[in-house]
């Protein structure tokens, strides 16, 4: 069969298959949407906080987010394969919502949430975890920065006056939410454009 | 490594052939997007390769009875969903692939 292939068809075939198996593989772009929809989420809880509703802003609208991201996630990708990738990293965000979805909400209860660095911080330090192993996993450098970013608004949080410490908190939402989420978006975006159909 | 002026390469005794149940473009990809995931939907095989319903209807049969895939229909929510595996088979002979690919490019592969 060779005696007809040229050398740049079989390098062709061999860049096919690395494409392909990438393509099994990449999940986590496909997900920017749903770090703009939490970077978001955020922002409202903490508008409506600072309105007065301590209590309840997180909780509301952390299950706001919840349902959101469930139902949208649903109509995306209802035909996802599953890969071992895909539910390490998977399994990592289901167990910070899940910790963030009891510990906030009985803080907030108890009256126990008192202080705003601890909460930045405990926050912060949360995500920074999350996106760290994330970004471990997947072998992501721009994540692997969104997690340090995380890292050092955790520690900033505990310094300064209330109001530096909410700074830091908005800042490092913009940068690992709202722009990671898009750059996702658009890296998700760009990789779909490239694909062209293949014919037997 | 022998080309010929049309830069074909030339075939040598000590040189591998090619799997042609794996060389074909489709069957190829879709042995490599399935190595890379646990099992697939039809349609996400379809959204992938871009490919028309009966052109990768034929080449997963193709693949299925070459013994590299398995096929297993069930119903969601009452809609029909085919899912597809890559078999042991199937990897070997994709790895096997890949190898005679690479010792036929020999230092061309990084070209």
């Amino acid at each position: 069969m060779q005696d007809q292939t040229s050398e740049q068809e079989l390098k062709e075939r061999l860049s096919l298959i690395e494409s392909m198996i990438a393509e099994g593989r990449r999940h986590t772009e496909s997900w920017g949407w749903t770090f703009v929809l939490w970077g978001l989420v955020y922002y409202l809880a903490i508008a409506w906080s600072a309105w007065g509703q301590r209590v309840w802003a997180w909780p509301v609208s952390m299950l706001i987010g919840v349902i959101v991201t469930v139902v949208v996630a649903s109509l995306k990708g209802g035909n996802q394969p599953e890969t071992t990738l895909g539910r390490a990293v998977g399994s990592i965000w289901i167990a910070l919502g899940i910790s963030m979805f009891l510990l906030f909400p009985a803080l907030g209860l108890s009256g126990r949430l008192t202080d705003q660095h601890v909460f930045v911080a405990v926050i912060a330090a949360l995500l920074g975890m999350a996106n760290g192993a994330s970004a471990l996993i997947l072998r992501w450098k721009v994540q692997l920065a969104c997690a340090v970013v995380w890292w050092v608004a955790a520690v900033a949080a505990c310094f300064g006056t209330d109001a530096q410490g909410m700074i830091v908190f908005l800042a490092a939402i913009f940068l690992c939410q709202i722009v990671f989420g898009v750059y996702g978006m658009i890296a998700d975006a760009q990789e779909r454009g490239r694909r062209a159909p293949i014919h037997a | 490594m022998r080309r010929s002026a049309g830069g074909a390469l030339q075939s040598m005794p000590d040189l591998p052939e090619l799997n042609p149940v794996v060389h074909g473009r489709l069957r190829l990809a879709l042995l490599s997007l399935l190595s890379g995931v646990e099992e697939a939907e039809f349609t996400w095989l379809r959204a992938k390769t871009e490919a028309t319903d009966g052109n990768l209807g034929a080449q997963l049969l193709k693949l299925e009875e070459a013994g590299y895939l398995t096929v297993k229909k069930k119903f969601v929510l009452r809609k029909p969903q085919t899912l597809y595996r890559i078999t042991e088979t199937g990897r070997q002979a994709l790895t096997e692939y890949v190898q005679a690919l690479k010792q036929l490019l020999g230092p061309a592969i990084d070209a």
